[in-house]
This record gives structure tokens, sequence and C-alpha cells, in this order.
């Protein structure tokens, strides 16, 4: 304890004296009133108000369905009949100019180009390629927003995915449903506003870290909430044996008010933050339980998403949970769904990884919209980055693998106000290079934001002497795929 | 008369001196939440603000006419400085009161509040410095240009916070704005928008007469050429150019342009000049020549449209609902939020079923006016809450979903005239309820999934009333058959039962059938024994199961492996060392009962590799053995493979044991998913108070291996004596 109010008082700057210092002779000094923002240390920045949109929003939530590990571009969405008809043929050092190569392929003396091995076709009125792994996808592109372009600053897994969640691959930023939850408030008190479900196909798979969904230098109140996929998806959630509800309630309106006067004494703002955790987690035991009961779920819903929505922790059991969420007012829910990284025996793993998350994505996309709410809720679908259009390791005539590959990748956006049935962007024949408009991970970002009726210019968080935003210093928004 | 007159100088001094007292704490204090009625009373400020302004001017010719200092002309003077202080006094009053309401440009209204409360404080100072400047006439006419002068200072900001920056500066002002024409394939970028927006947010700066920082924009060659700091753009080149560089600047910088305060471009704006320069700044450049897939068609698409649909969509016809009203209606379980932070607009939603009660809809009535949309799902709301709805009369989206409407009272809906989107998923909404909706005028779509609505009259629906879309969503194909998911068990992890313990098997899917074997035989839809309860097992059992229902395929079968506890062994003794790193619990982990799992090695495993798997057990209270089963780890991935023999001795002690024992389970002919393999060796039957076990891993892994010819590992978490 000692050690902590010396702590604190550490972190008593001056800037933080001199605007206590602002407020307390204010009252008194008309001298101090004179100057007044002075003291007050008021930002000149033009920073948004916090909890509600700067502009009509088009989305009003997010449910972000990351491939963890990378999902091939050229097995899935980015069609190159190019790569069939020069399979096996080396990748022309014109095409490659240089790019650097992970340290698994940096020692191969060969890059043969290999074609998919899947068929492609076109689909709906938009005429989107989705090549046959994804027959419950292609039968909605016409709700899809497809972008091709997308490219990294990262070349492996930790940073790249660090990079796409916090908009730096270092790992000390906020994350962007920590940057949702600061910028515009939670719907419904009574849950996070940010949720994290995690869960593992059968291809091989690259893990995930807390860091992902760490609310970085913002209030721990912006943290991602794991859910688990066991028995109680939400740990010590249910009151203890013995203890019902009112001595639960009792316990703690006696424990706030010990925190309470633990703050007047001691002034961290996380023990407010903490008041505020336990009350809502109070709440939450009354809404958790009418989420995750996956009891009562009809027939129809269970077709729509598959039978493995019954199983907890399965892609298809979180994209169900992810909507009952998203419809309960929660601001951000991420998924990650690993097991994308095929750097061998592809065929095999891309084929057990679309099996598993093929019909919930779409059953997804089919429930939100049957109920009304894919206008509000913006879906995201993909991985960190791309894979290579040359084979990783040894090219047999029934395996190949795909390293990592930064340049170029797709993913696609649905609902939100994304323009339904659109395919942005277009890359070059070898699916190596980008042809025609990019968008960085910076821009995504933007574009996000954007949906959600924040300028991301504006959504700003001071801290170590500046200001910090989710696009930091770049990013733009992405017109072409807003409706 | 003398008299009468100081009692009037007086009492107007006293009074003055109190207003002024008043006006300086108001003016330091926050005057946010006052009444109303007080900060209309600050609209008189613009009224009043002439009658100071006149006097102080006034003043001056005054004070050089009445020279000769006379009584007469001194009370004169006196009056009129008194008033002229408590105009200005009183006209500050109100200026603090009409601050109150927030709308003024913040930088702006703290130069005007505090010079004129200077002005406003010099004029009564100025009572005073005519008496004691009887003489000292420079002194006092310096006074009194003071006052001018700073009055007009403190008024030309305040001139400028109701009319305008611009107000004062002098030349041709353009206030009309142009429109945009319509976009059509001849549209020309450059004529038609690019120059549109220039005269909107540009040119009053930046014209032939006033040409600021020496730029004209009125042509595309002044355009070009540029001003003081360098030509406006480099052709070809967006990041270069110097209009677009200024723009991109924060508002802050003293650089940015447009400066604040005036008209900003909007990011559409700056993409569609940044494009332009981009395309050659090509002066004739149609709509139809730039690219299909273009963002920039979309682009200009928007810049055009959005004009006419910034005024109508933003705009409601009414106004914000007060703070407080607001925030006293807004709990965990009603939310009431404002569509942006600008709009009147506001959404309310309900949360947590448990808390629901038609009186929290009840009470919304208080911001009937300005609640767009109202999201019920999932509450406990029935047929009462339509007496309530019908006040909404703005409602824009109703969310009935999941709620326990019968559908009858859906006729009350017809008072919300500007209904759009009613959700009706979930609930038990009828075709017959819907004639009503069908012949709103505003409503633009129903959500019916999951009500009582066929996909036949969904059809006939949209048909028959076809300006409106129902949306009927997912209708299962009957003829696709899913497969189920395999059964599992309750206690998954459990792999070690109790004798008596029951197995419980179960699946998620309600109404499905389990079937299951012991005997290793695979089940299906005929054969197998139906899961009906919990049952017991004796000794080592696998049980293979798998799902059965109606209208799906059956399951994969799932492999359940159970051990019983056999005889207890009361103390293990490892005679070969495992590896450093699985040494897990020592000798107790081979008796203790805790199961390891096949992937997570580093947990209740012993791991053998250099020397053979080599344990011995002692049993103080013998009783028969006939078997000793070995739980080992099967992960042909991580070189971990069954033993190639395992050797079972016995005996009464450490120095008289005999084989009693032996098998060489089957090996792995291809890299296999990891599991558990129970490994059942059969013994000679006998009481053995001391057992020995030693399993001998494979020396050198099989051809198929990617490790061929090195030793695999032997993982043993758990040895049973039955």
């Amino acid at each position: 304890m000692e050690q902590q109010e010396k702590e604190f008082r550490l972190n008593v700057t001056r800037r933080h004296f001199l605007t206590k210092a602002g407020l307390g002779l204010g009252g008194a000094a008309l001298g101090g009133l004179l100057f007044k923002d002075q003291f007050m240390g008021v930002d000149s920045q033009a920073a948004m108000q916090l909890g509600v949109a700067q502009f009509a929003p088009k989305a009003k939530r997010i449910i972000y369905l990351f491939q963890n590990g990378a999902p091939s571009q050229l097995e899935t969405f980015d069609h190159k009949p190019l790569l069939n008809k020069m399979h096996g043929e080396e990748l022309p050092a014109s095409i490659r100019m240089g790019q650097r190569l992970t340290g698994m392929t940096s020692n191969q003396e060969k890059f043969p180009l290999v074609g998919s091995t899947f068929n492609f076709a076109q689909y709906g009125q938009s005429g989107a390629w989705v090549s046959e792994l994804f027959p419950h996808m292609a039968s909605i592109v016409d709700d899809l927003c497809f972008i091709k372009t997308m490219h990294t600053e990262a070349i492996n897994h930790d940073p790249a995915l660090t990079f796409f969640q916090t908009g730096a691959q270092q790992g000390n930023r906020p994350s962007m449903g920590a940057w949702m939850s600061y910028g515009l408030g939670s719907e419904n008190s009574n849950l996070p506003s940010y949720c994290v479900l995690l869960s593992r196909g059968r291809g091989n798979g690259q893990g995930v870290y807390s860091k992902l969904w760490t609310n970085g230098f913002l209030d721990s109140v912006h943290q991602g909430v794991v859910f688990s996929s066991g028995e109680d998806p939400v740990l010590y959630l249910n009151n203890p044996d013995g203890h019902d509800k009112q001595s639960r309630r009792d316990m703690l309106d006696m424990l706030a008010q010990f925190n309470a006067s633990s703050f007047e004494n001691i002034g961290d703002p996380e023990i407010k933050t903490r008041i505020q955790q336990y009350e809502m987690s109070y709440r939450m035991q009354s809404a958790v339980p009418e989420l995750t009961d996956f009891s009562k779920e009809s027939n129809t819903t269970i077709k729509l998403y598959g039978p493995d929505c019954l199983v907890p922790g399965t892609y298809a059991a979180n994209c169900l949970l992810a909507r009952k969420l998203s419809e309960s007012g929660v601001r951000f829910v991420q998924l990650y769904h690993q097991g994308w990284d095929t750097h061998g025996n592809l065929e095999g793993d891309m084929r057990m990884q679309a099996e598993d998350v093929d019909r919930a994505s779409a059953g997804l996309i089919k429930d939100l919209k049957q109920r009304g709410l894919l206008d509000e809720t913006l879906v995201i679908w993909g991985g960190e980055f791309g894979r290579t259009n040359y084979c990783q390791g040894k090219l047999t005539k029934d395996s190949y693998g795909r390293d990592h590959h930064p340049k170029c990748f797709s993913l696609w956006m649905a609902g939100g106000g994304t323009k339904p049935g659109t395919v942005y962007g277009e890359t070059d024949e070898f699916g190596y290079n980008i042809a025609k408009d990019p968008v960085s991970v910076h821009d995504f970002h933007a574009t996000v934001l954007h949906l959600m009726g924040i300028n991301h210019e504006q959504l700003t968080y001071k801290h170590l002497g500046r200001r910090y935003r989710l696009t930091d210093i770049a990013g733009e928004v992405v017109q072409g795929v807003i409706a | 008369m003398m008299k009468k007159n100081q009692l009037h100088i007086q009492i107007i001094g006293s009074l003055l001196m109190l207003l002024q007292a008043l006006m300086i704490v108001m003016s330091s204090v926050s005057l946010q939440g006052i009444p109303l009625w007080l900060q209309q009373l600050g609209h008189l400020h613009p009224v009043l603000l002439h009658l100071p302004i006149s006097f102080i001017i006034l003043l001056l010719p005054l004070s050089i006419i009445f020279k000769k200092g006379t009584e007469q002309e001194r009370l004169l003077i006196s009056y009129f400085l008194h008033y002229t202080a408590l105009f200005a006094t009183i006209t500050a009053l109100m200026g603090l009161l009409s601050a109150a309401s927030n709308e003024y440009d913040p930088d702006l209204l703290t130069k005007h509040k505090w010079l004129s409360i200077s002005t406003a404080v010099l004029s009564h100072a100025l009572v005073y410095i005519h008496q004691i400047s009887l003489h000292k006439r420079t002194a006092w006419i310096s006074s009194v240009t003071a006052t001018v002068m700073l009055m007009f200072v403190g008024s030309h900001f305040g001139g400028s916070l109701t009319h305008g920056e611009d107000y004062l500066s002098f030349g041709e002002k353009e206030n009309k704005s142009k429109e945009f024409k319509p976009i059509t394939d001849s549209t020309v970028v450059y004529n038609d928008v690019v120059q549109t927006i220039l005269i909107n947010k540009c040119i009053e700066c930046h014209n032939e007469q006033k040409q600021k920082g020496e730029l004209d924009l009125t042509s595309f060659a002044s355009f070009q050429k540029g001003g003081k700091t360098g030509n406006a753009f480099i052709i070809g080149d967006p990041e270069q150019s110097l209009f677009i560089q200024r723009a991109l600047l924060t508002i802050d910088d003293r650089k940015h342009m447009p400066p604040k305060g005036k008209l900003q471009l909007t990011s559409e704006e700056i993409f569609l000049f940044k494009e332009w320069t981009r395309k050659k700044a090509d002066t004739l450049l149609t709509f139809h020549q730039i690219d299909q897939a273009d963002t920039l068609r979309s682009i200009i698409e928007k810049i055009v449209n959005t004009k006419s649909i910034e005024k109508t969509v933003n705009q409601y016809p009414f106004s914000k609902a007060s703070d407080d009203k607001i925030q006293s209606l807004n709990s965990p379980f009603r939310r009431i939020m404002p569509v942006d932070i600008h709009s009147p607009a506001l959404v309310v939603k309900f949360y947590l079923k448990e808390k629901f009660s038609i009186q929290l809809l009840e009470e919304c009535s208080a911001i009937a006016k300005q609640v767009i949309e109202i999201n019920l799902s999932s509450m406990p709301a029935d047929d009462g809450i339509f007496k309530h709805l019908s006040k909404f009369e703005n409602l824009e989206k109703l969310n009935l979903n999941g709620t326990l409407i019968s559908g009858k009272e859906l006729s009350a809906l017809k008072s919300n005239k500007k209904l759009e989107s009613i959700y009706l998923a979930n609930t038990s909404v009828g075709k017959n309820d819907l004639e009503v909706i069908g012949k709103l005028p505003s409503v633009k779509s129903v959500y019916l999934w999951n009500s009582k609505v066929t996909d036949k009259e969904a059809v006939a629906l949209n048909q028959k009333y076809n300006q409106i879309k129902w949306d009927i969503g997912y209708v299962p194909d009957e003829k696709e058959l899913l497969k189920l998911t395999p059964p599992s068990t309750v206690n998954a992890e459990k792999m070690i039962l109790d004798p008596g313990e029951l197995v419980q098997l179960k699946h998620p899917l309600p109404g499905a059938q389990i079937r299951y074997t012991i005997d290793g035989s695979a089940p299906d839809s005929m054969n197998g024994l139906l899961y009906s309860k919990p049952f017991s097992i004796s000794g080592l059992t696998q049980i293979n199961a798998i799902a059965v229902s109606n209208g799906w395929l059956s399951s994969n079968p799932s492999t359940f492996t159970y051990f019983l506890k056999g005889a207890k062994a009361d103390s293990a003794v490892i005679i070969n060392k495992p590896a450093d790193r699985y040494r897990a619990n020592g000798s107790i982990t081979l008796i203790n009962f805790n199961k390891g799992t096949p992937t997570n090695l580093n947990l209740n495993w012993l791991g053998f590799r250099d020397e053979t798997m080599k344990a011995a057990f002692h049993f103080s209270h013998p009783i028969q053995i006939k078997q000793a089963v070995l739980s080992i780890a099967d992960n042909t991935g991580a070189y971990v493979f069954p033993p190639q023999k395992i050797i079972v001795k016995g005996g009464n002690s450490k120095s008289s044991l005999r084989v009693i024992g032996t098998v060489s389970p089957a090996q792995p002919i291809q890299q296999r998913n990891a599991g558990i393999i129970p490994v059942t060796v059969q013994l000679a039957p006998g009481i053995y108070p001391y057992v020995e076990i030693e399993a001998i891993n494979v020396q050198r892994l099989p051809n198929w291996h990617p490790g061929k010819k090195e030793k695999a590992w032997v993982f043993v978490d758990e040895v049973f004596f039955y």
C-alpha cells in the first residue's frame, strides 16, 4: 500500500498539478479565471467528444471474423488463372522486385509459381470470384464488399496481427475494439463493449495473445473481455455456493464504499474503473446467461450456422454468440479463428479450415440480414497478410504450400454501410503486386472508423507527451467501399 | 434642487456598484444550466448595446464642447457618465446571459467578453476620473478616448460573433453559393465540380479584387500561376501541390486552408482535388472519360449529390431534447443515445429481460418527439406497448424482434407516419396482421423471419404491397441433410472412473439419439446400444458413439476411453530416469489417477527417449491381478510412438522377479492424429507384491517418418492393474 501511494505521488506530474491547481483556485481568483483556458489544459486540437459518434454513423457495431494465420488469397477470392498456366515455372524477378522473404523461404533456390488446386467461379450480380471452398459465402457475394488490394508492412504473424489490431507492430497500443469502446462508449452497460471469442481450426495454427485485445494506454475498461469456450463462458460470474443475489449485492455495496474512500485518499483513476467493473459484472450475472444459453435455438438457426454451432468453442458457436452479443449492443465482437498458416499441405488444411468457417460465416451475414441488423452491423472477414504465389518447399504433384506475403491479400466486409456486391482493387495477373487501388492497414482502419461515425484524425489520446490515433499519422478513408 | 440631483446620482451610483459587482461575479462562474427565461433575457443584449455605444461615442464631443467646467456643465457630464456606465453594465450583463447558450465561437466570445467588461468597468471608472480631473483636460480627454477605442475593439468582436468574422471587412462579397449541376456524361470535372467548390469555399478571399496571398482562383490560368508561396499545384503530383498541402494541414495550423472559422473542405472534396491533379489537372476531363471502376466517379457523385442530401437527411423537424431530460431517463436497462453529436434525433434501446416493464417505455413519452428508433428486441413486451408507441410521431425504426406481441395490435402503428422499418422476426405475427402495415405509406421494409408468415405468404405480400420489402429470411432447404456433430461425454477430460461411477453421454441437439458400442465395433443408426441413461463399465473400456436424428445425417463416431481404478499400488519407483523436461511429479505420476492430454506433453506425463521407461510398483496388500494397462501417448508428429515392447515382471520382492507378461503394441504406419492409447498386458494371474514394468521405446523411427533412424519417445501417464 505504502509502495502504491508512493508510486501514485510520483505519477502526479507538473501538468497534473497545475490542472488541479487551476481548478481549485479558479473559484476564488478572478485572475486565474481570466486565463482559465491555460490552466485547465484544454486541448486546442479539435478532439472529439467521447461517447457519441461525430457524424451519423452507418455502422453501430462491428463483428470482426479474424482468420488467424492468413488464409491464402489465391485459394479464396483472388482468382489468378495465369498461375495455373505457368504452374511450376520460376517467379520472374521483375515481379518480385527484391521483396524480402521470411526465414522460411529465404534459403530456397527456386520459386516455382503454383496455381490454385481449387476451381473458381463467378457468383451473383457482382460477378465476384469465389473458390469452390466457400459455397456458402459464394451464395451471398451480393451482400459482400471484397477488398483485393490489402497490403501490410509486416511479414510475420505476430507483428502483422498486432499491426492489424492496434495500428502498430510493437504491441503497446490500444487495439481497434478498445479505441471503439473509448470513442463511442458502450451501448449496453450490462455487457463489456469489447468481447473476444477464440476458436481453433484443424489446420496449422498460430497463437493469439492478450496483447491483441489490449487497452494499451487507454483506461482498462476498454480492454477486450475473452469469453471462454467451456460451460462458463465468463469465468467467476456465478455467485459462490451459499451466496444469494442479495448477499452479493450487499458485499458489492460495501466494497464500493471502501473503494470510493480509497479513491478519495489516493485518487488513482483505476479505482474508479474497478468500481465500474464490479457493477457491470453484477449486471452481467443476468445478461450473460441469456446470451450463452444455446439450448433454445431453433432448428432453423442450427441449420443456418451448421450443427457445430451447438458445440461451445467452435467457430460456428462463436459466430452465433457474436450475433447475440452484437444484437445486445456489444460494440465490438472480435473472433479469432486459428489454423490458416498453410506453409505446407495447403490443400488438406484449406479444406478443413474452409469447412469450419464457410457455413457459419455466411450464416452470420444471413442471420443479421433477416433480423434487419446487417445495415447497422459491420462484419469483416480476413487474415493478417496474404500468401505467396510461389511454392514454399518442394513443389510436388500432390502437395504445395505458400509462404507469407504482405504485398497483397483479400478480405471482405459486409453491412454497416459498406457497398454491397463490390470488388474493390485489382492485383496483377501474378497475384503478387497491386495493380490498382491499394488499401493499407491504416486506410482500412480509417475506413472502419468512418463507418462508425468517427473521423480517424480526431479520435486521439494523449500519452507520453504526444497524441496517438489508431491510424497514427497515416490512413485515408477508402471511399470506394462505402455505400 | 441640488439635494435632489445628488440623491439621484447617489442612487444611480449605488445601483451601478451593485450591478458591476454582479457582472464581475457572473463573468467568473459558469452560467451553463441557468433557466431558459434568463437566457432569453439575454436576447435583449443586441438591442441594448446601442445605448452604451452611442453614449460612449457622445462622451467625446461632449467633453470637448463643455470645456469651461462650470458647475452646471460638470453636473450634466456626471449624469451622462453615470447613465453611460449603467447602460454599459446592463448590456454586459445581458451579454453574459446570452453567452450561456454556448452557440458562439469560444475564441471570439472570450475576447468580446473581456474587452466589453473592461469597457463597462472603465466607463464606471470615468465617473471618478471625472471628479478628480477638474483641471487636467488632457488626462480627461485621453481617458475618454481610451474608453471609446476599447469599446470599438470589443464591439468589433461582438459583431463578428453574430455576423461572421468578415462582417466588417470590405470588398465584394460572394454570398451566393453556387449549386452543382446534375451529373451527366458531359459534366466537365474542372468547370462543373472543381470550380464550383472553389467558388463556394475559396474564392471569397482569393478573387481578382481580394487576392489574399496574391492568389486568385477565378480563372484556371491564375489558379495555376498560384500566389506568393508558389504554384498552386503541380500537374500530376498532388503530394507536391500547395493547395492540397494547405488543405491537409490541421485546422489549427496557421497555414491551413480554408482558415479556421470558414466553411471547410470535406474529405471527398480533397480527394477530388487530389485525383484531378493526379489526372494531369485536365480542364477538359469529362465524367464520361473516368473509368467505370474509378473511385473518383463515386466521389464526384457523392459531392454533387450530398449537397441536397445534407439538407434533407440531417435536418429533423424538431429540436434537441434537453440533456437533463435524456440523462434522467438513461439507465443500464434503458439506453437513450443521440444519432450523433449534432443530431436532435434519439435512439432508445432496452436491455435485460428481467428489468423490463412497460412503464420504461411509457416514460419515454417525455422525449416522444425526438425518438426515431425504438429497439425492444428480446424484451418480454406484449401488445400493451402499442398504445404508447403511437405517441412517437417521428419514429422511423421499430425493432420488435423476439417480443411477445401477438400482431393483433399492429394497426396502432397507423399514427407513426414516418415509420420506415418494422422488425418482427421471432414473433407470432401472422399474415393477416400485416395487411394494415401494407397500407402504411412510409414503410419500406418489414422483417418476418421465424414469424408465423410462411414463405408462400411472404411472396404474396411482396406482390400485393410491392413498395415494401417483406423479408422472410433464411428458410432451410428440406433436401439438404447436414451431418450431426459427434456425441460428447459430460466429463470429457475425466478418463478415470471410480468403481461404480457412471459414464454419461450427451448431445446438444434436442431430440438427437446416441448409439454406442463398447466392443470396439462401429455403431450406426441401426446397430449398437441406444443410450438412454448413464451406465457403468468394468475395467478398461472404449466407447464408440454416434448421434442420430431424423432429418440429419448421422454423426462421425466419437471414441472415449475410460479407465476404471483397479488394484491400487502403494508406491511406485522410477528405475530409469525420464527426460528432464518430462518428469511431471516424479514416480507418483504413474499412480495418481491424473490423466494427461496427448497434445500437452509437459503436464502429467513421464517422457523417455535415451533410456527405456522402467518403473516398479509395490503393493502392501496384494490382490490377484490379471492385467496391467499402460496409458500411453500417441503423437507421431512429436516423435511420440507406442513402445515397441512392454515387459512386465512380478514377484514377492525386487530380487525374486520373473516375467509375467509381455506385449508388442501395433506401430503406426503413417502420421496420425494425436491420441491416448491404452495398452493392455495380459499377465499370468497371481498375487504379486512387487511388479516391475519396462516399456522399450522404438529405437529407429520408420522410413516414412521425417525423423527416420532417430529414437522415438515413449510417454506414459498412468498404470492400472486389474
